[in-house]
């Protein structure tokens, strides 16, 4: 992905809209933006255009609140290249949020939602570069409330792929709990969600996102975690991996229910001493390597799930971004430990599930006198298409700008 | 996969400490009580990993597995690191430090931990996490730090695997084999921080010694499907034999077959000197272990180990060996008095057997004739010896959970292994010789006085005459300075009770009775002898002799080897055909007993009526070594315990060295005079030259 064009797409499309309400959420390996932009200048008081744009029913806040109508806006940086992220934000005047409607508080006072290990490591950066502070949300908590409000609010947003088929799946909001959540970043986080506010974790594996990339570019050369995916689409794991075929001359080792093509061990036939690094095609080594580390995640998970009694298991997090291999790759595994009893879900917004929930978070401190409201429930958001962006499209990474249609109250 | 468990389970069963933890850096034996074995999870980690959960024998289910195994490691090592071998690139990872590839909870969170969810800062978020970093390439990391990273990864993974597969199936045990495991200090202990990380603490990872030879090891169980699955563990012994030079972690050189292979190489050592660490058991089947013992060697089972940290014996299948049956508690029964696992024990006796090695390889050159082949056989077992001892300094779990019995054991075992057959034979048959001449006199004595005093004087004997000891340092300095006779007298006369332990009045109540009232004799003693001479023939024949005269059986329990100046079984026949020239007692008691087949005197004084008496007997014990073991006894031995109501247990080796705590379920008796200083405070605090003389009631039945 070229960032520049991106921030620059952006800027164009998005100038004649006011944005506010900004939450970051700095991993290891990646900074996630989620941002609110108003269409126009629309404050409303009255709500009739709301409920006309929104094919949705609107009732008139309790309240009197002035309704903010407007879009979520997702964006991702690299960690390592945070100086673009905050050049973008500085062009965007992002971090002057809530500046418009007059109620700014002085500029040392300003306070952006942040999450994530970053939000400590560069906070003090934030504060040089941009002169805003960090509001620091728990990474946990801002996962858990990012996942629950998309399972609850956003239609159609959690799906099963298996076998190159994607089905979305109507979870019921009143019977959304518990579930397990996996937060695929840089590491593994697995959490038991109970609730609102109630989780716990419970698991997690260094074998994630970070490994996938990191090992990748050492293996195989590649300068950015796409073209790694990309390679893997055209790879074959056999000629690096040892399958249960090699080991017992091709014949199915069906007493114990393994097939021939099950990996007996990953990597396993690059013990060879014939066969160099170079040997290989990149192609298969980034294929092999993403079915070691997309299984193992599967098997772990599901291992979590059967331990807490758990049908549901959502996957989610930067390393799966839509790739279709990879999201196969984890169902088969879940549908393997399993015997089928389990299926894996994804989340059409994976990666932003943590900046969604300190995005979200700003709600608990009315910090800006906004209020992401829990409107949500009752003003089910229909999947997005903000502009030509279908964030759910599933081979392309063209979803970097996907954006949920979203009303907030401003009080 | 049958193969691995049947391997498994046979190692767990009939091998003692085989199983054992590995937590930061420390090995602890685990004794599994083989009745209470299963369900266990196994985990074989090989090119891939199979976990396995087993019920029992031949009951067994694959439950889980990954891909992400001992291939994963060496495959990716390759790629990444261009080491050439798997030991290669595991020694690397000893050297690595893997926060430079790795992303530290730490790296995320700008030094801090993430309390709020128990992570450090140390912990690993995401493994080769900083390897995506634009600035540095392949070649800009250090071998090292790739092998350590890859290691911990795929340790932590499996652990973590399979303890979530022992939760799932409420199973409480995880031993992990395979060759990936390979006695590596790192990734055992990594697998184990994962267990007990995951678990908090509620499960264990434990390991097994011979972990590379599960498959092998099953597979040749299978094609003898004849007794072997019913062996018991008291079956098997395990010897460690000098093999092949073994240094840095490799073997050099071809496995050692013939004696003089072994001596040439141990001369050899000379030049590499303090380089040789520990020797690595590569005895071909049929050398050494029991030595003249019968050993069935077309069902012996010989295990030959690559470099390992822990060093694999040779598994000698004596199936004549039998748990003793007086035991009281089989199961909870430990040998050995002193734990060598506290380093500081382990140093002293480590001390002790450096200092007395000169004096034991000058008796065991002089007993093969001094001969320039017994010289150079005495250097190389010198140098075998000090080497095992090195070894085990080094890396005390080295021949697993070692107690002191072990140790004096495993000198025994050396000296044999260079053919010293009893280093002490001749030192013994001139003790035997004065100490019988002296008999006679000793015997009168003792018979015009009251059964009282005599049952004192014969305890006192007993203890008295234990001084006569070539394992004690003290004792071998009494030697240089005067005769047997004048030791034995003087040490006699020292005797003051009461004693440091002191149950005589006790025992004198069971054997005499109290208030006029006699008890009913003993129908049985088993007298376990220590040493030859003066010990043998001036304490316990005595002893012997008065329980015969009270109508009790006695059966002598002594060495099926030569240990020290230790009486053998095969000699004790002839001493107490000597002494039988000189008693009537015994004489008659010997014939009953079916050690005097000839018969000679018999018609000396032709009084047929008084050869019913109650007979002598002398059975082997089963061991070649100063202490006993008393789960591995000769099947004789414990058939002539079936009906035995008393033990007598004489001497430090087997009476305080070992058994001092073991119980019975007969009546007991333990003799010696401590000879040790640091025993003597230690057990009893007391002081060198101290008795002992501990008398325990048969327990209420």
């Amino acid at each position: 992905m070229d960032h520049l064009a991106h921030v620059s797409n952006l800027r164009s499309s998005q100038s004649q809209t006011q944005i506010s309400h900004l939450a970051l959420d700095i991993g290891g390996s990646l900074i996630k933006l989620v941002y609110f932009c108003r269409y126009d200048d629309s404050c409303r008081d009255d709500g009739d255009e709301l409920r006309s744009q929104n094919d949705s029913l609107c009732s008139k806040s309790d309240n009197n609140q002035p309704v903010l109508e407007g879009r979520l806006h997702f964006a991702k940086f690299e960690t390592s290249k945070i100086n673009d992220c905050l050049d973008f934000l500085r062009s965007m005047k992002l971090c002057l949020g809530g500046s418009h409607d007059g109620t700014a508080p002085p500029s040392d006072k300003i306070f952006i939602k942040a999450t994530g290990g970053g939000a400590y490591k560069f906070a003090d950066l934030f504060k040089e570069k941009l002169g805003v502070s960090l509001d620091k949300e728990d990474e946990m908590e801002c996962l858990v409330t990012g996942a629950n409000f998309l399972l609850k609010a956003v239609h159609q947003e959690a799906f099963t792929y298996l076998d190159g088929q994607k089905e979305f799946v109507q979870i019921d909001p009143n019977d959304l709990y518990p579930y397990l959540l996996v937060n695929i970043g840089s590491g593994v986080s697995m959490i038991k969600v109970d609730g609102d506010g109630k989780f716990e974790r419970v698991s997690g594996t260094s074998l994630g996102g970070g490994t996938f990339w990191g090992l990748g570019r050492l293996l195989t050369k590649c300068k950015n975690f796409d073209e790694l995916l990309e390679l893997s689409h055209q790879g074959n794991n056999r000629i690096v991996d040892m399958l249960v075929g090699d080991i017992y001359g091709g014949t199915d080792y069906a007493k114990i229910g393994l097939s021939s093509t099950t990996i007996a061990s990953s990597f396993g036939k690059a013990i060879s001493d014939s066969k160099e690094l170079e040997d290989y095609q990149p192609e298969d080594v980034s294929r092999s390597l993403l079915r070691m580390i997309s299984n193992n995640i599967g098997q772990i998970s599901y291992l979590n799930a059967l331990r807490f009694g758990l049908k549901r298991i959502f996957f989610a997090g930067f390393f799966i971004r839509g790739h279709a291999y990879t999201m196969d790759t984890i169902s088969v595994a879940v549908n393997f430990w399993s015997k089928g009893e389990a299926k894996a879900m994804f989340l059409r917004h994976e990666g932003f599930l943590g900046a969604l929930g300190a995005f979200m978070s700003y709600e608990k401190q009315c910090l800006d006198g906004l209020m992401v409201h829990k409107m949500q429930q009752k003003f089910p958001i229909s999947a997005s298409s903000a502009g030509d962006n279908i964030y759910c499209s599933l081979s392309s990474n063209s979803d970097e700008n996907g954006s949920i249609e979203c009303t907030v109250y401003g009080t | 996969m049958d193969c691995l468990v049947a391997g498994a389970n046979f190692l767990l069963k009939a091998i003692r400490h085989e199983a054992f933890t590995h937590m930061e850096g420390h090995k602890e034996f685990v004794q599994i009580d083989h009745n209470d074995l299963f369900p266990y999870l196994l985990v074989n980690v090989g090119s891939g990993v199979s976990i396995i959960k087993v019920d029992g024998d031949g009951k067994f289910q694959r439950v889980s597995g990954t891909n992400v195994g001992g291939g994963t490691y060496w495959g990716l090592g390759r790629l990444l690191t261009k080491c050439s071998s798997f030991d290669e690139l595991l020694e690397l990872s000893q050297r690595g430090d893997n926060s430079t590839i790795d992303m530290l909870v730490g790296d995320i969170y700008g030094g801090m931990d993430y309390s709020k969810i128990g992570l450090s800062a140390s912990t690993i978020a995401s493994s080769f996490g900083k390897a995506i970093s634009d600035k540095k390439e392949l070649e800009d990391y250090r071998p090292e730090d790739i092998s350590l990273s890859l290691l911990r990864m795929i340790s932590y993974n499996i652990g973590q695997i399979s303890y979530l597969n022992a939760l799932r199936f409420g199973l409480k045990r995880i031993f992990f084999g395979g060759f990936f495991i390979r006695g590596h200090a790192y990734t055992m202990d990594t697998i184990s921080f994962a267990v007990q990380f995951w678990s908090k603490g509620e499960a264990q990872a434990m390991f097994l010694r011979h972990e590379g030879f599960l498959g092998a090891l099953g597979a040749f169980m299978s094609y003898q499907k004849h007794g072997l699955d019913d062996l018991m563990v008291h079956h098997l012994v395990e010897r460690f034999p000098m093999g092949a030079p073994y240094t840095g972690g490799r073997i050099h050189g071809p496995p050692l077959g013939d004696l003089n292979e072994k001596i040439s190489w141990m001369e050899k050592f000379v030049q590499r000197g303090t380089e040789i660490t520990a020797p690595v058991p590569m005895a071909p089947p049929g050398t050494t272990g029991l030595g003249g013992f019968e050993v069935p060697s077309s069902r012996g089972a010989t295990l030959r180990p690559d470099a390992s940290a822990l060093n694999i014996g040779v598994l000698h299948l004596v199936p004549t060996l039998e748990v003793f049956p007086l035991l009281a508690n089989p199961k909870m029964y430990e040998p050995n008095t002193i734990d060598l696992s506290d380093h500081k024990e382990l140093e002293y006796w480590f001390t002790v057997l450096s200092e007395h090695l000169p004096d034991l390889v000058d008796k065991a050159v002089a007993s093969e004739g001094g001969t320039d082949d017994a010289k150079r056989r005495g250097d190389a077992f010198a140098r075998a010896f000090s080497a095992h001892l090195a070894r085990l300094m080094e890396e005390p779990a080295a021949y697993g959970k070692l107690g002191l019995a072990n140790l004096l054991e495993l000198r025994e075992e050396c000296l044999r292994e260079f053919q010293f057959h009893d280093a002490y034979r001749s030192i013994k048959q001139r003790e035997n010789e004065a100490s019988l001449a002296v008999l006679p006199d000793l015997l009168l004595e003792l018979d015009h006085m009251d059964e009282e005093a005599r049952l004192l004087t014969l305890i006192e004997g007993v203890l008295a005459a234990n001084i006569f000891d070539w394992g004690s340092r003290a004792c071998v300095d009494l030697y240089h300075k005067g005769t047997i006779i004048e030791i034995y007298r003087m040490s006699r006369n020292k005797m003051q009770r009461p004693w440091r332990v002191d149950d005589f009045d006790l025992f004198k109540e069971r054997m005499l009775g109290s208030d006029g009232k006699k008890p009913k004799p003993h129908k049985r003693a088993l007298l376990f002898v220590d040493n030859s001479g003066a010990d043998v023939v001036l304490g316990m024949l005595p002893l012997a002799r008065e329980l015969l005269r009270r109508g009790t059986e006695v059966v002598l329990v002594a060495n099926s080897l030569p240990a020290l100046n230790d009486v053998t079984a095969m000699e004790l026949p002839d001493i107490v055909a000597e002494a039988a020239k000189h008693c009537d007692i015994l004489r008659r008691a010997a014939e009953a007993g079916g050690l005097l087949v000839d018969a000679m005197t018999n018609t000396v004084d032709g009084s047929e009526g008084n050869s019913s008496s109650v007979p002598l007997m002398v059975v082997e014990n089963g061991c070649g070594s100063p202490c006993i073991d008393l789960r591995q006894v000769s099947s004789e031995l414990a058939a002539a315990a079936k009906c035995a109501d008393l033990v007598i247990l004489e001497g430090m080796g087997r009476s305080l060295h070992t058994n001092f705590n073991a119980l019975f379920k007969s009546e007991a008796l333990k003799l010696a005079m401590v000879k040790n200083q640091r025993l003597a405070e230690k057990l009893i605090q007391g002081k060198i030259y101290d008795c002992v003389c501990r008398y325990e009631p048969a327990p209420a039945s």
